[in-house]
């Protein structure tokens, strides 16, 4: 069952992908971008990361894709669908996925590529003040446990970093008053 | 042949690789921006499936920063996007010649 | 608090100062703004963030003795104090308060990325000082050239995230550890596998984005030409001092044991294509912001020269690199000083002919520009030559003497020395304009306090620094 399931969104989600980079118009770009997410938070649920799927798909799939919909209307740029894509270009790109998608291929299926989980052992540093949670489960309380433990620190720069984007936008898009 | 950590570290370099090819040959900068973020969730998707397997929760964590970084991020980016166009009428990087000597 | 948070709190004082003063800026001008001109809501600005950079600083004192990493963010506030002067000095900007508050976010981004021990906050602080300065380079609304500047120099970073964040991930895979201690005990008892060689490949290629190495970077000439002063200064400065500093705390903790060749010679690569290809292009460029970022891609060459020794000397490097992009940090704040109040009083400042007669009109402002453009060349005695000498002595000290020749960073030393001596041939055209050129224009160049206060610091730095650095050095080693 796992396993189909790998397969089928694995396929879509690759799919999803290429019609991004292949698609002349880029609200339907979007569209293959928002299925492409979702394939990616399906994968998140077939690890048993159930909370980072949803959140992927929420905020990800959701509300980033929106506002790169939104923008795309506003800015309602179509010269780009009219120019045609000069044979050079898909050259380089097929050459481009090719090349690179057979180093992957070496590279991970490769022998000794990759570690084999039993050779990591999991002992990750006890907290001041706490036992750590440490292995991984698929629960949300884990996160919120770490968040405000041993990750506290990121995650006040987590939250500063959203003021940083929410004044630079302000000032970015505020309009020039004539002077 | 059963699903493993392998498989699921290809496809997010697959996912990777497309996204950078898309980087790569697109012209529109909204469709780079996208390719961009695909390579970042690429980024989260062999997080996830490594800390599954190393069976430590730092990674899944950090999947939790990436999606907040990006999302400030993409705030940015659009808003620099905008900012272009207002000015310049474009959205293409051809047609970004202003800067030359 | 719990006793958690606040040794947290203690520990990050000054990134707490800074951020506090950002707010208080912000806020500040939120209240009084109303009611105040444009240039007295500057200077507020600018005078609330001095503060919180001179508390952030008093807050760091204690530790300067035995403590680098304290050292290089005392270096980091000063380069950024003396973009805020900057910015108070030359910039006709509007929102002075955010100006000044993403300023002081940056140097917070700048300030962890020295810290950071875990490689969840290495990604952390290097997306707040990237995101910052994104906006910084874009913060002229009235020039096209400014928004085209920041968009590419954001889409290049965002490359380089992406790449930096898979790097990561892959050295997470292989170990399951983000501390960076345990990471590279890990990774020292682990084979060289060819995935350890691409995650470390992606971590460079995502470093020699921030140090504008080539072929990386494409971005450098295209921001420093189109972002305002200040901000085209904190790129060239703060941001590649904190970036450097940060790769060289990742070689040294988690070193390139298992795979030392493979490594070397991707960072050979790069060593020798960003000194050939920044000096060689620098020597064509009209544009005087152009030439500074070509010759910056030259500067990020010898300083992954000494990055290349960090392994083998993680202290030794980090004061090599720290010594040398103080000054070279000082330099580029002071040119870009110089251009900016240029382009304050004429409207352009850009082009080299811009320059011309700049004796006749501020022999004070050509002294600045004589002593920067001077110790980015290389000159004796100013710092710059003195970085420039330390660093290759301690790259060729760190070789194998019985097998010189057979070592690739003792070809890449004399690459160095010999493009220094190109290098010379177009700083001396910055100097022959400024100094011979007839003017054209010749009305005296007024020159802002704040401005002159910066120019002069920056200058003095230089030459104290070239003259005495064992007051420097002695903290260090």
């Amino acid at each position: 069952m796992v396993d189909s399931l790998f397969y089928f969104f694995a396929a879509m989600m690759l799919a999803a992908a290429l019609f991004v980079v292949v698609s002349r118009n880029p609200v339907n770009s979007a569209m293959g971008m928002i299925l492409a997410l979702v394939g990616v938070g399906a994968n998140f649920f077939l690890l048993d990361a159930p909370f980072l799927g949803v959140l992927q798909i929420l905020v990800y799939a959701g509300a980033v894709m929106v506002l790169f919909l939104f923008i795309i209307m506003l800015l309602d740029v179509d010269q780009a669908a009219k120019i045609p894509v000069p044979w050079t270009t898909v050259l380089f790109g097929l050459v481009l996925l090719a090349v690179f998608s057979g180093a992957v291929w070496w590279l991970v299926n490769g022998a000794d590529a990759l570690p084999t989980p039993e050779n990591v052992s999991a002992t990750p540093a006890a907290l001041p003040g706490a036992e750590n949670p440490g292995a991984f489960t698929s629960g949300a309380k884990s996160f919120g446990y770490s968040l405000f433990t041993k990750y506290m620190l990121p995650v006040q720069i987590a939250g500063f970093l959203l003021l940083i984007a929410m004044i630079g936008v302000v000032t970015l898009s505020k309009k020039q008053k004539q002077a | 042949m059963e699903i493993g950590l392998h498989h699921f570290v290809t496809l997010a370099s697959l996912l990777f690789v497309i996204g950078l090819v898309g980087v790569l040959v697109r012209r529109n900068t909204l469709v780079i921006y996208m390719c961009l973020e695909m390579m970042l969730s690429a980024a989260t998707l062999a997080l996830v499936a490594f800390s599954r397997y190393n069976n430590t929760m730092d990674g899944a964590i950090f999947v939790f920063f990436i999606i907040t970084v990006a999302a400030a991020e993409v705030a940015v980016g659009l808003a620099l996007i905008v900012a272009l166009f207002r000015r310049r009428e474009t959205v293409m990087v051809d047609e970004l010649k202003e800067l030359k000597h | 608090m719990n006793a958690y948070y606040s040794e947290l709190f203690s520990f990050h004082l000054p990134e707490v100062i800074l951020t506090g003063g950002a707010l208080l800026v912000l806020a500040a001008d939120l209240l009084l703004g109303k009611f105040s001109s444009e240039p007295v809501r500057r200077a507020l600005a600018a005078l609330l963030g001095m503060l919180a950079m001179g508390f952030a600083a008093e807050a760091l004192s204690p530790y300067l003795r035995g403590d680098t990493s304290a050292l290089g963010q005392l270096c980091l506030l000063g380069l950024s104090g003396l973009t805020l002067l900057l910015i108070a000095g030359t910039s006709r900007l509007r929102h002075p308060a955010e100006h000044v508050a993403l300023t002081l976010f940056a140097t917070v981004g700048f300030s962890l990325m020295v810290t950071a021990n875990n490689l969840l906050l290495v990604f952390l602080a290097f997306e707040l000082s990237s995101i910052t300065l994104y906006i910084l380079a874009g913060f002229d609304k009235s020039s096209p050239a400014s928004a085209e500047a920041a968009l590419k120099y954001f889409l290049y970073g965002s490359v380089a995230a992406a790449f930096l964040l898979f790097g990561f991930s892959l050295l997470y895979g292989l170990t399951g550890e983000i501390e960076l201690a345990e990471l590279g005990a890990k990774l020292s008892v682990l084979p060289a596998s060819p995935l350890l060689v691409i995650a470390w490949i992606m971590i460079l290629a995502g470093f020699g984005y921030k140090a504008a190495a080539a072929p990386f970077h494409l971005w450098a000439p295209d921001a420093y030409q189109g972002a305002p002063a200040p901000s085209a200064a904190l790129i060239a400065a703060g941001s590649k001092l904190a970036g450097m500093l940060l790769l060289v705390r990742l070689f040294a903790e988690i070193g390139f044991s298992p795979l030392g060749p493979a490594l070397q010679t991707a960072l050979a690569l790069l060593i020798a294509a960003s000194l050939l290809l920044g000096n060689v292009a620098a020597l064509v460029q009209s544009n005087f912001r152009r030439l500074l970022a070509y010759s910056a891609i030259g500067h990020a060459g010898i300083v992954l020269l000494m990055i290349g020794i960090a392994p083998a000397d993680p202290q030794m490097a980090f004061g090599d690199v720290l010594y040398y992009l103080l000054t070279y940090g000082l330099a580029s704040v002071g040119a870009f000083g110089v251009a900016a109040v240029l382009e304050a009083n004429d409207a352009r400042g850009q082009k080299l002919s811009d320059f011309a007669g700049l004796w006749q009109r501020s022999p004070f402002l050509t002294i600045c520009l004589l002593v920067f453009i001077l110790s980015l060349a290389g000159v004796p005695p100013l710092a710059g030559f003195f970085a420039k000498f330390n660093a290759f002595y301690d790259v060729l000290g760190s070789l194998d003497s019985a097998a010189l020749t057979s070592s690739p960073f003792f070809w890449l030393v004399l690459l160095a020395i010999a493009m220094s001596a190109v290098a010379l041939y177009y700083y001396l055209q910055v100097l022959k304009q400024a100094f011979i050129a007839p003017a054209e224009e010749t009305r005296p160049l007024r020159i802002a306090l704040p401005a002159t206060t910066a120019l002069l610091f920056a200058a003095a730095g230089i030459v104290l620094l070239g003259i005495f650095p064992e007051h420097f050095l002695r903290l260090l080693f």
